[in-house]
């Protein structure tokens, strides 16, 4: 009973961020309001008996990503006026939803054809830090090394764009 | 119940979508990016507890890496054309028209 009201609860709130994602017109408050889709996000894997990607949630994305985002937000230093002028905002919004709808409706029909489960807790260190860090090292060591090297070039590529200076103007 | 979550998952990534495609601030659009690879997230972690197998939270990391990276480049990025242009607006940034 007390997990249906929580998954309701965090559901609503994460659907309500997203909207307010689109809905702001200032990059910050967008952001802030994305951060609460985030940390709900981290509440449903907690629902899900994901401990450590609930932690990795936390952590790497409502903290290192999002506070990344922020950084760059403030540091760009943006004024009401920088911003560019959204007159055809609301028409946009409600135009790209009846887009998006049919796409929705399909994917809803695609979820309803599956067997429904009901998630309980469960036990037995499922979602762990051991049990997933085995199967990330047996099953998954090769695709686990590629991300290393995506990692590192990215690394080096945001060096290189952002480390540019007294080029030109 | 499964299909709630799955539900929350295909709202979320519409939600992403629809920011995508109908906003032109450079980082709305970004954050809806991310909005996509959440909601996809929570499809990866809500199969992952019905087939009870821990291969689902493997990828949902792969993915949060991913993002980190997507984050560092594209952020990069836009300081970049913020420096040359000095806008946020994404229909000034067209300069693969040639």
């Amino acid at each position: 009973m007390l997990v249906n009201l929580l998954f309701y609860g965090f559901a609503v709130l994460a659907v309500l961020g997203a909207a307010g994602l689109i809905f702001f017109r200032h990059p910050m408050n967008g952001a802030m309001s994305f951060v609460v889709t985030l940390v709900c996000l981290a509440g449903l894997y907690a629902l899900l008996s994901a401990k450590l990607i609930f932690a990795l949630q936390l952590i790497v994305y409502a903290g290192a990503i999002m506070s990344l985002i922020v950084f760059i937000i403030m540091f760009l230093n943006i004024q009401p006026e920088d911003l560019p002028r959204e007159e055809t905002k609301i028409p946009y919004i409600l135009g790209g939803l009846v887009l998006v709808a049919p796409v929705g409706l399909l994917l809803g029909k695609i979820v309803k054809t599956m067997p429904n489960f009901s998630v309980d807790l469960v036990g037995n260190n499922f979602g762990g830090v051991k049990p997933v860090g085995l199967v990330l090292f047996q099953e998954w060591l090769v695709p686990f090394e590629i991300v290393s090297i995506l990692l590192l070039v990215s690394l080096v590529g945001a060096v290189v764009l952002a480390g540019k200076r007294g080029t030109g103007k | 119940m499964i299909h709630n979550y799955l539900f929350l998952s295909v709202i979320l990534f519409c939600l992403g979508i629809v920011g995508v495609i109908s906003r032109r601030n450079v980082f709305t659009v970004f954050m809806s990016i991310e909005l996509m690879l959440n909601a996809a997230n929570l499809a990866f972690i809500a199969f992952s507890r019905v087939h009870e197998s821990m291969d689902g939270h493997v990828l949902a990391m792969m993915v949060m890496a991913v993002a980190a990276a997507e984050a560092a480049l594209a952020l990069a990025v836009v300081i970049l054309l913020h420096k040359h242009k000095g806008k946020l607006d994404t229909n000034v940034f067209s300069l693969l028209k040639g």
